[in-house]
C-alpha cells in the first residue's frame, strides 16, 4: 500500500534546479533509504516530502490524496509526519521537556505525555538522562533525543536526514542500533537520507539513488549494489571497475565482451553488437599467482601498478591491458607476496560481471 | 571626597530614619520606572518578534533606525513630549503635562528603542533552525515563536533590565515634562539635580547612593530569579 | 491560526496597550498623598522664579495655601523666561516673577491678567572677599564699570557670572549695564571674564562661589545660600535704588490660553496680598538669618523709585 508518492517532483532554488522530475513511491511499513553524494538534493527532497516547502512543480500524494498545495491539508498532514534533522536542534530545557514539546503543543494530557515520553526515551536508551539539560548532551545523545522527540508523536512516516553523518563510529553504531530497534518495534515507515551506502544497505528495505537531483535507480540493496543500471550509480556505489566493451558473442545468456584486446564473459540479456559497460566490484576480483589454478572464467594476467592500504584491506591496481581494481585482506596480500611491479593473475566469475548499456 | 563620605553617612541616616520625603521620592521613582519598563516590554516583545520573524523591504533600515535611537538625548525626547502634551500642543486636552503619567509616557518612548532593538538582537541570536524545528515537530506559528523567545530569554531579560536602567537613571525628560514638583513629580534623579544646584551636595550624594543601591538590589534580585528559572 | 491575523496581532496588542494607558486604565497616579484624599482635588499649577524657590519660601507657603483653598498646589521651578512661556502655553495657572518689563509685555500681549505685587527686596552685587576689581562702596553702575574694565584686563582673576536665562535677575542685570552706558550685546561678547550660567539663582551663586566671581543676586537667595553652604563670596555693593526687586503674581488669562483654574488663581493672588499672609512673608527668615528675606508691600513701606502703585498691592482681584 502506497503511503507517500511523488509525481514529477521538481524544485528550483535561486534559479538552479535542485530536483528534477522525481518519481517515488514509499510503501507503508517499509524502510526506504535515499542515498547519494553530498549536494545531490537529498535534504531538499526530504524537506519537500515533509511538507516544509512547496515544490516548484510536480505533486505529492499522501494516502492517495494530492496534498501539494492546500495549506490546511499540508498542516494537517504534517502533524502525521516527523523529521529528524542532520544536526538536530534541542531546546534549552531538560531532555524530558524536549521530547514532550510536541505532545504539549498538541495539548495532550500530562499522564499521557509522561507515558509516551518515557516509552520513547526507553526506546532510544536515554531513560536515565531524562532530567539532564539537553544542551549538554553529546552529538550521538542529541541525535537520539531528536529521534525520541520525533517518535513520541507516533508519526505515520518518519524522515531522517543523514542521522549519523556528524557522529564518530561508536556513536554511529549506537544510533544505528537504536534505529534498528525502532524499525523492529514500531514497524514505522521510514525514509532515511544517507551518503553512507553500507548504512543504507544494512537498514533499508529499498534504496533510491539520487544523483544531481535525479533519481537514477530504485531497488533492493542487492539491486543497487550489484546490479547498478547506469554509470553514475555504479560509480557511486563503489563499482570501481567499469570497462568499455562490445558484445561479440552470445550463448544463451552467457555473453562474451570485447574489452580492448581481451575478452570477458558475463551473464547478460544484451545482444551481439551492443556497446556495454562491464562492471565488476573490486571485492569480486580474486588474485592468484601465475601458476595457481582457478575455476573462474575470466582470468587476466597483468602487472601490479599500485598497492594501497585501506583499513584492514588492501587495494590492488593491476594493468592487464585495461586497469582492474581488486580488494583483498592484508593477510592474503602478504601470503601472495604482492609487490608493485610484480606479475599477478586477476580473475572473476562471469556471474560477478554486470553489464549496462553504453551510449556511444 | 569628604562630601562622599558625608553623603554616605547622610544616606544611612535618611534610610534608618525612614525620612518620609526620601521614601516618597523613592517609591515614586520605582513606580514610574517599573511601569514604563513593563509597558514598553509589553509593546516591544510582540513588536520585536513581528519584525524579526518577517522579512520585508526596509527591514534592515528599520533596525538601523531603531538602533540610532538607543542613545537619543533624554532632553530631546523630553522637549518633544513637552511640546506634545503642553496645553497648547496637540495632546494638551489630556491635561497630562507636569503629571507622573506623562513621565511614564515619556520614559516608554525613551526606552522602547532600546528594548525593541535588543529584543530583535536577542531573537537573532537564536539558531534559525530552532523555529523550523518547532514547526517540524508540530508547533503552530505562535507556539514556535514562543519557543524561540524562550530560547532567547536571557538576552531578553538583559534588554528589559537595560531598559529599566535607562528609565530610572534619566533626568532630562523627567525634568522637562514632570516639572520636578515636590510631592507630585519629583523623582530621585530630579531631586539630586535640584539639591546639587542648590548647593546641598551632601544630600545629593546621599540620594545618589540610595539610588544606586536600589538599582543594585533590583538587578541583583532579578538575576537571582533568572538563575532560579534556569 | 490565520497567518494574517497572527501578523497583525502584535501590532494590535501594541495599540491596545497604548490606548488603554492613555485612557487611563493603566497604572494609577503614584503620588503619595499627605492626607486622605476624598475626591480628586484640583491641581493648581504655578511657575515661580527661582529666587523665591531657592529661599524655601514656597515650601513654607504651599501647605498653607493648599489648606486654605483645598487644592493640590504644584510649584514649578523656572526662570522668568520659561515661566512666562509656560503661562503663554497655558501649562500653568499663574506665574510669580520679578521682571517688570517682561511682565508688562506679557500682560500687553493678553496672556496675563490680575497682576498684583506682593513682596519686594533688593539685589546686591556679590563677589570674592578680596574684591580684585575694587567695587566695594561704589554705586551699582560704577561697580559694573569697574568689573568690566578689570575683567577685560585680567579675565582670569576678575570674572562675572550672569544668570544668562532671561530671568528677572538677568533683566535687572541688563538694566544696570545699560544704565552704566554699555550695550548689553557688546558686554556679552566682550571676553571670557563674562560667564553666562544659564541656571537658576541658587546654582548661579554656587558657580560664582566656585569661580570666586562677581554676581548679581537677590538678597534672599544669597542669605539662604550662604547659610546652607560654606560659601566665601560676600556682599560688596548693597545700597542703590536700581537694586529694587519687586515680586509679582500674575494669573493666566483663560480667554487667550487653555487654563481652567482661573478662580483658584484669583484666590491665590488675593491670598498673597491679604494682611495675614503679608505678615507671614514679612517675618519669613527673620529668626534664621537675623533679617527678613522679603518685605511685604501691604504695609506701604516701599517708597523708593520703582515701587508699584498702591492699588497694585492692596486691591484684591475681582
Amino acid at each position: 500500500m502506497i503511503l507517500l508518492e511523488t509525481l514529477s517532483l521538481t524544485h528550483v532554488y535561486d534559479g538552479r534546479p535542485v530536483l528534477k522530475d522525481v518519481n517515488l513511491k514509499i510503501n507503508n511499513g517499509e524502510v526506504f533509504a535515499l542515498i547519494g553524494p553530498t549536494g545531490a538534493g537529498k535534504t531538499t527532497l526530504l524537506r519537500l516530502l515533509d511538507l516544509l516547502e512547496i515544490p516548484t512543480s510536480g505533486s505529492i500524494c499522501f494516502n492517495g490524496v494530492d496534498i501539494t498545495h492546500s495549506r490546511r491539508q499540508r498542516a494537517d498532514t504534517r502533524r502525521r509526519l516527523s523529521f529528524v534533522q542532520q544536526k538536530p536542534i534541542v531546546f534549552s530545557m531538560s531532555v524530558y521537556d524536549n521530547v514532550a514539546c510536541g505532545l504539549r503543543w498538541r495539548r495532550e494530557k500530562n499522564e499521557t505525555i509522561r507515558r509516551k515520553v518515557d516509552n520513547a526515551l526507553e526506546l532510544v536508551n536515554l531513560a536515565e538522562n531524562r532530567n539532564r539539560t539537553a544542551k549538554t548532551l553529546s552529538g550521538g545523545e542529541t541525535q537520539r533525543v531528536a529521534i525520541a522527540r520525533a517518535l513520541v508523536t507516533e508519526p505515520e512516516l518518519l524522515f531522517l536526514d543523514e542521522p549519523t553523518a556528524n557522529l564518530d563510529p561508536v556513536s554511529t553504531a549506537k544510533v544505528e542500533e537504536v534505529l534498528a530497534h525502532v524499525i523492529q518495534e514500531r514497524k514505522a515507515t521510514i525514509v532515511m537520507a544517507t551518503h553512507n551506502m553500507s548504512q543504507g544497505q544494512r537498514l533499508a528495505d529499498r534504496i533510491g539513488v539520487l544523483i544531481a537531483g535525479k533519481v537514477l535507480q530504485i531497488g533492493s540493496p542487492n539491486d543497487i549494489f550489484c546490479l547498478p543500471t547506469n554509470m553514475e550509480v555504479a560509480q557511486f556505489v563503489g563499482v570501481e571497475n567499469i570497462l568499455k566493451g562490445v558484445i561479440v558473442d552470445k550463448d544463451d545468456n552467457l555473453v562474451t565482451i570485447q574489452v580492448n584486446s581481451s575478452t570477458l564473459q558475463a551473464i547478460s540479456d544484451y545482444e551481439i553488437g551492443e556497446a556495454v559497460y562491464a562492471l565488476i566490484r573490486p571485492e569480486d576480483i580474486t588474485f592468484t599467482l601465475a601458476k595457481d589454478k582457478t575455476s573462474a572464467r575470466n582470468v587476466f594476467e597483468g602487472k601490479i601498478t599500485k598497492i594501497a592500504s585501506v583499513g584492514p584491506l588492501v587495494r590492488i591496481e593491476v594493468d592487464c591491458g585495461f586497469p582492474l581494481l581488486g580488494v583483498i585482506t592484508k593477510r592474503s596480500a602478504e601470503e601472495l607476496g604482492l609487490k608493485v611491479g610484480g606479475r599477478i593473475r586477476a580473475s572473476s566469475k562471469a556471474t560477478a560481471v554486470h553489464t549496462i548499456k553504453r551510449w556511444t | 571626597m569628604i562630601a562622599i563620605w558625608q553623603g554616605f553617612l547622610k544616606a544611612i541616616e535618611l534610610i534608618v530614619m525612614l525620612d518620609p520625603e526620601v521614601l516618597e521620592i523613592t517609591t515614586r521613582t520605582l513606580v514610574i520606572s517599573i511601569s514604563s519598563t513593563i509597558i514598553a516590554s509589553l509593546m516591544c516583545l510582540p513588536l520585536g518578534s513581528l519584525i524579526h520573524f518577517n522579512n520585508f523591504r526596509g527591514k534592515r533600515t528599520l533596525i538601523n533606525l531603531i538602533q540610532t535611537f538607543y542613545s537619543v538625548p533624554t532632553v530631546a525626547i523630553g522637549l518633544i513630549v513637552f511640546l506634545l502634551f503642553s496645553r497648547s500642543g496637540p495632546l494638551g486636552f489630556m491635561e497630562l503635562l507636569f503629571t507622573p503619567q506623562v513621565m511614564v509616557i515619556g520614559q516608554v518612548i525613551l526606552i522602547s528603542p532600546v528594548i525593541l532593538g535588543l529584543v530583535i538582537a536577542a531573537l537573532s541570536g537564536v539558531d534559525k533552525a530552532a523555529y523550523e524545528t518547532a514547526i517540524a515537530i508540530g508547533a503552530s506559528q505562535f507556539q514556535a515563536t514562543t519557543i524561540v523567545i524562550r530560547e532567547a530569554r536571557y538576552a531578553i531579560y538583559s534588554a528589559l533590565i537595560l531598559g529599566f536602567g535607562r528609565a530610572i537613571s534619566e533626568v532630562g525628560l523627567a525634568l522637562m515634562v514632570g516639572g520636578n514638583i515636590r510631592g507630585y513629580t519629583r523623582v530621585m534623579t530630579t531631586a539630586i539635580s535640584l539639591e546639587t544646584s542648590k548647593g546641598d551636595i551632601v544630600l545629593s550624594v546621599a540620594l545618589g547612593i540610595i539610588l544606586i543601591s536600589i538599582a543594585l538590589i533590583i538587578n541583583f534580585s532579578l538575576s537571582r530569579l533568572q538563575q532560579r528559572w534556569r | 491560526m490565520n497567518k494574517k491575523f497572527f501578523k497583525i496581532l502584535p501590532l494590535l496588542i501594541t495599540i491596545i496597550v497604548i490606548l488603554s494607558f492613555l485612557i487611563g486604565c493603566a497604572p494609577p497616579a503614584p503620588s503619595v498623598p499627605q492626607y486622605p484624599v476624598h475626591a480628586a482635588k484640583a491641581r493648581f499649577k504655578i511657575a515661580t522664579t527661582t529666587s523665591l524657590y531657592d529661599t524655601g519660601l514656597w515650601y513654607y507657603l504651599e501647605p498653607m495655601f493648599e489648606k486654605y483653598a483645598d487644592v493640590e498646589m504644584d510649584i514649578i521651578y523656572a526662570g522668568t523666561g520659561i515661566a512666562l512661556e509656560y503661562g503663554r502655553r497655558g501649562d500653568v495657572d499663574a506665574v510669580v516673577v520679578h521682571d517688570p518689563a517682561a511682565e508688562a509685555q506679557f500682560i500687553a500681549q493678553g496672556y496675563g491678567i490680575n497682576q498684583r505685587y506682593f513682596a519686594y527686596n533688593f539685589f546686591l552685587i556679590i563677589g570674592p572677599p578680596n574684591d580684585p576689581a575694587g567695587i566695594k562702596g561704589s554705586t551699582a553702575t560704577e561697580a559694573f564699570q569697574k568689573i568690566y574694565e578689570a575683567g577685560m584686563k585680567d579675565p582670569d582673576t576678575v570674572k562675572f557670572i550672569s544668570r544668562g536665562d532671561n530671568s528677572g535677575t538677568h533683566s535687572k542685570e541688563k538694566l544696570i549695564w545699560s544704565k552704566a552706558g554699555f550695550k548689553y550685546a557688546d558686554v556679552e561678547k566682550s571676553g571670557k571674564w563674562y560667564i553666562e550660567a544659564g541656571k537658576g539663582m541658587g546654582p548661579t551663586l554656587q558657580m560664582a562661589n566656585e569661580q570666586q566671581a562677581y554676581v548679581l543676586a537677590d538678597i534672599s537667595t544669597f542669605l539662604s545660600y550662604t547659610k546652607n553652604t560654606k560659601a566665601t563670596i560676600v556682599s560688596l555693593v548693597e545700597q542703590d535704588p536700581v537694586f529694587l526687586n519687586v515680586y509679582a503674581a500674575i494669573a493666566i488669562n483663560p480667554d487667550t490660553t487653555k487654563v481652567t483654574n482661573i478662580d483658584i488663581a484669583k484666590k491665590f493672588i488675593n491670598w498673597l496680598i491679604s494682611t495675614e499672609i503679608q505678615d507671614v512673608i514679612g517675618s519669613y527668615g527673620k529668626a534664621e538669618y537675623g533679617r527678613p528675606l522679603f518685605f511685604p508691600l501691604a504695609d506701604g513701606s516701599c517708597n523708593i523709585e520703582g515701587c508699584p502703585p498702591s492699588e497694585k498691592y492692596t486691591t484684591p482681584v475681582p
